[in-house]
């Protein structure tokens, strides 16, 4: 079979998949009478799964006359009871975004990269085999170890297809952007249990609910993932169980977090994992701690008592670094500890520092000391679908952040491609990026609709949405309970986009053996190449008829306590070892106070769309509820520091970092600690469509190119920054 | 007859506006833009608001899911001169397009600012729903009902319904309305469970059962309005 023959096949396979329920059927005689409205000829909910966080709810949408007109929940999923978050209802406007490509583009001879995007100006249009043939001459020429791949939010099974193709052709330079937010908190977490996949349970299926959170600098029902698991378990801990669970908020901002919990302490920037030192300071010296899970599930205690029960780590001591009292410090460990299931949850604001991935392990250990590890209610290990193996082992890691740079800047890549990529978005220091992308040699983008990259790219594919795929997902750690989700087409492909799972086959194929290998024993040729590898790769476990239909498959349920196997460290028990956790009490950094005597923190906003773009009006006109802010971004200041300054409500302030400056609105509010400044992220666009562009202003520009010591993971919030009034 | 209300609890809402965005996917509530939000010409049939009080490090902020409030004595329905807003039987405020003329005294009458008044054309963008919508085959005799919603036309003032096209719809059917039976898809959508929707006259409800057990609170009770919106505090 040709590829043109395939790709017909595969198409009107999908179409003819997709009608899964036909439930309601036109009456006879019904016409559509008012105006051009057509009436309800074909409906159908087709069970899919959401991507516009990493969390990727089930989903169902319902499709009439062919166009999907409003997402639900899909109640068969139990990993959020049903429900998800405002982003999933948004992705109509992610799927019918009025600036999606509409076929693939090269660059037009002449036309210079970096240097904004201009669809019409800069590009060509060129037909899918010309596309395919001149990035498979390239891959070609190129040496296959420095190809890089970057990846942004991508299906699981994308992933998979992607991580394999980079094993057959040869390359392990693949950048995720996940690990801009997440690798510190990780790094910290493998520290003490050698695990790259604990969550925080918060409430077992047979009911039993944390009672006592204490969220370190986690915005748990804003940015924290999986985000709808965490709304729902919110609104059970609070009202659905017989004891409310008490919430506690670490953080320099008062967030939507901290006005839902029940208390804010207000913290210094960057001593959370100091803060964390102190409770188990008061923990180990009042005896708090569980001492069976300690004694027999745990390593390095003795060590760990003799360093967090020094006068270093008394209140008093981190009261002066803090700034939190020493009594409200040893009440709040006094209460994390007695009030049992308890969890310490470490967030962004605490671990995206040079020291984080301490910080990290050091709230972690909280959990162990209670004795939460492994518990309902508590921090369990999310079990995976038994996919079956891929034909060729993909390597699972790839470079950090700073390694990238490295990279990049020495001349160690001769071409790269991104799926779904925004990192020019997302990255620190955005004009030193926008220098070294600029010199990439050669870059493919694939993506759904115009956005930053787009500048730095040679040939642009146009990819469909997650609404318009095959793909498959794993729940994201939380629940423990394995849960597949599946993705299956809601509408045929819009314009010309085609699924990442056939661009990947189709190179394979342009580059022939032996990178086309393992695409070839996937294929069967019966059907498109994304929907064989999806029902190829569910089908040890489930029926492909149930799961189109359900859309979900569940796990056998979550067994607790099994401490002889969830430990992989090297002593096979929980570690509480770490070199350097004297670190977390110095959190000095680059500059001096007096020159520059803000530390700039970013948050990400709930109504962030995380899947590349922003370019989505419902999620724009309501972006930050607590500041009734739609279509901008603004910068926080407390409001005593503000009046200092001479700066009011709404001025235009600047702010001012080594790397650069920007000019911003200022937002004046009591719940901020003075001498530190927030900003939300996902503003600040240039080239993401109508309805996102010259919208707010990109905090990143500002932002120091500090790296977390251990994992690599730039340091968003550590940035001393100047403000003053423009 | 029933007599619809909805609860909603503030304690379990954390303000993640999925009521807001599912309204108006539901409803084909236009969005606006940059130029309308300056000019507060954008409309919502459910809004999100926040109010804080306190000084640092004391704040308190208050974030308030506000759909109509349906009131049972509403201060629109007064001062409508065209009759085009009227509360129904079952005590959903409704507003008719076709009598609307645009004066707007009802926008000013509100004390909840629940009302909208829709400056533009609908313009046919991509992702506003082609279908008609749900009740499209009912045969609606009952009521002078202003669908398709998805037609609205500039000049006339528009409001939230407690999605009565789907709450008609399941009394015909003989549905259950509340609890996990047919609810407003601001309910349907919440998250966290933080909205109820039920039968206010029937003990048996679960809202009625919400109001037995717990302290509740209308917003501005002062103006006797007598919203049938009604919060469940922290």
């Amino acid at each position: 079979m040709s590829r043109r023959a395939f790709l017909g096949v595969s198409a009107a396979a999908a179409a003819a998949l997709t009608a899964i329920m036909v439930i309601k059927r036109p009456r006879a005689g019904s016409s559509p009478e008012k105006g051009t409205e057509r009436a309800v000829e074909t409906e159908e909910l087709v069970a899919t799964s959401c991507l516009n966080c990493p969390t990727r709810c089930a989903i169902r949408v319902r499709v009439v006359n062919g166009k999907a007109v409003r997402i639900f929940g899909n109640s068969d999923s139990p990993y959020s009871d049903g429900k998800t978050c405002p982003r999933s209802h948004v992705g109509l406007q992610v799927l019918y975004n009025p600036d999606r490509f509409t076929t693939p583009l090269a660059r037009a001879q002449g036309r210079n990269k970096g240097d904004g995007v201009d669809l019409a100006r800069d590009f060509e249009p060129i037909s899918w085999g010309d596309a395919v043939a001149r990035v498979g001459r390239k891959l070609k020429e190129v040496s296959p170890e420095k190809l890089l791949i970057l990846r942004g939010l991508n299906t699981n099974s994308d992933e998979d297809l992607i991580r394999l193709f980079a094993a057959a052709y040869g390359t392990s330079t693949l950048f995720h952007e996940e690990t801009l937010e997440t690798a510190a908190d990780r790094e910290g977490k493998r520290m003490g249990d050698g695990r790259d996949n604990s969550g925080y349970e918060l409430m077992s299926r047979s009911r039993t609910g944390t009672k006592y959170i204490l969220a370190f600098g986690a915005g748990i029902v804003e940015s924290e993932r999986p985000l709808a698991r965490n709304l729902r378990l919110w609104g059970m801990l609070r009202r659905e169980t017989p004891n409310r669970s008490r919430v506690v908020v670490l953080d320099p901002r008062y967030s939507v977090t901290a006005a839902k919990a029940d208390q804010w302490i207000p913290i210094n920037p960057g001593t959370e994992g100091a803060m964390a030192m102190a409770i188990a300071n008061v923990i180990l010296s009042e005896e708090l701690y569980d001492s069976d899970f300690v004694s027999s599930h745990t390593s390095g205690f003795e060590d760990f008592r003799t360093l967090a029960a020094s006068v270093r780590f008394s209140p008093e001591k981190v009261a002066e670094v803090t700034s939190v009292a020493a009594e409200v410090i040893r009440q709040t460990a006094r209460d994390f500890a007695r009030s049992r299931p308890a969890v310490a949850w470490s967030g962004e604001a605490a671990t995206s520092w040079p020291h984080g991935s301490q910080a990290s392990h050091a709230i972690f250990c909280l959990n162990a000391l209670v004795g939460s590890i492994d518990v309902p209610g508590g921090i369990v290990y999310q079990e995976f679908p038994p996919y079956k193996p891929l034909p060729l082992d993909a390597a699972e890691e790839g470079v950090n952040l700073r390694e990238l740079g490295d990279l990049v800047r020495r001349g160690g890549v001769e071409a790269a491609l991104g799926f779904n990529s925004n990192l020019i978005m997302s990255v620190p220091s955005t004009a030193k990026w926008n220098g070294d992308l600029k010199g990439l040699p050669y870059y493919v983008h694939v993506g759904p609709a115009v956005n930053e990259m787009a500048a730095y790219a040679d040939i642009i594919l146009p990819s469909c949405t997650y609404l318009e795929q095959w793909g498959y997902e794993s729940a994201l750690p939380g629940s423990g309970r394995a849960e597949a989700r599946l993705k299956q087409p809601a509408i045929e492909p819009l314009h010309e986009s085609r699924d990442i799972a056939g661009i990947l086959f189709d190179l394979a194929e342009e580059l022939g053996p032996p990178v086309s290998n393992p695409f070839r024993a996937i294929w069967d040729g019966a059907e498109g190449f994304g929907e064989a590898f999806v029902k190829q790769r569910t089908g040890p476990f489930v029926a492909w008829r149930d799961f189109k239909r359900d859309g979900v498959w569940l796990g056998p349920d979550y067994q607790y306590g099994k401490y002889g196997e969830v430990f992989y460290t090297p002593s096979g028990k929980f570690e509480f070892e770490s070199a350097h956790l004297e670190r977390l009490l110095n959190v000095s950094r680059p500059g001096d106070d007096r020159e520059r005597p803000f530390t700039l923190g970013i948050y990400r906003p709930v109504l962030e769309i995380r899947s590349g773009t922003q370019n989505c009006p419902w999620a724009q006109e309501m972006f930050l509820v607590m500041d009734g802010i739609g279509w901008n971004n603004a910068v926080e200041l407390n409001h005593e520091t503000a009046q200092h300054l001479g700066i009011g409500e709404g001025d235009r302030v600047v702010i001012e970092s080594e790397s650069g400056e920007i000019e911003a609105e200022a937002r004046v509010r009591q719940g901020i600690i003075p001498g530190a400044a927030a900003m939300a992220t996902g503003q600040g666009r240039c080239a993401s469509g109508r309805w996102a562009d010259g919208i707010g202003v990109n905090p990143n520009e500002v932002i120091g190119s500090e790296y977390d010591e251990e994992s690599g993971q730039p340091s968003y919030f550590s940035t001393r920054v100047s403000i003053r009034k423009a | 007859m029933a007599r619809w209300g909805m609860i909603i609890d503030l304690d379990k809402c954390v303000g993640c506006q999925a009521c807001s965005v599912a309204c108006k996917s539901e409803n084909n509530v236009p969005h606006g833009s940059p130029h309308e939000w300056k000019r507060h010409q954008d409309l919502y049939w459910h809004k999100v608001i926040a109010a804080s009080e306190g000084v640092f490090p004391t704040v308190n902020t208050q974030i308030i899911p506000m759909p109509c409030m349906h009131c049972e004595h509403p201060p629109c329905v007064n001062v409508c001169p065209a009759k085009a807003t009227y509360r129904r039987g079952d005590g959903v405020v409704m507003q008719n397009f076709r009598r609307c003329i645009g004066c707007r005294y009802c926008i000013i009458a509100c004390p909840y600012g629940s009302r909208n008044f829709n400056f533009k054309d609908q313009e046919r963008q991509e992702y506003s729903r082609p279908d008609l919508p749900p009740d499209l085959d009912l045969g609606y005799a009952s009521h002078i009902g202003p669908w398709p919603y998805p037609r609205r036309t500039r000049g006339v003032v528009e409001k939230c319904t407690y999605c009565f096209h789907r709450i008609d719809q399941a009394v015909e059917k003989g549905q259950k309305v509340g609890g996990d039976g047919v609810v407003p898809a601001c309910v349907e959508a919440c998250p966290t469970n933080a909205r109820f929707f039920g039968d206010l006259d029937d003990p048996e409800s679960e809202v009625s059962r919400l109001l037995a057990t717990r302290n509740s609170m209308k917003l501005r009770e002062e103006m006797s309005t007598d919203p049938k919106t009604i919060y469940l505090p922290r």
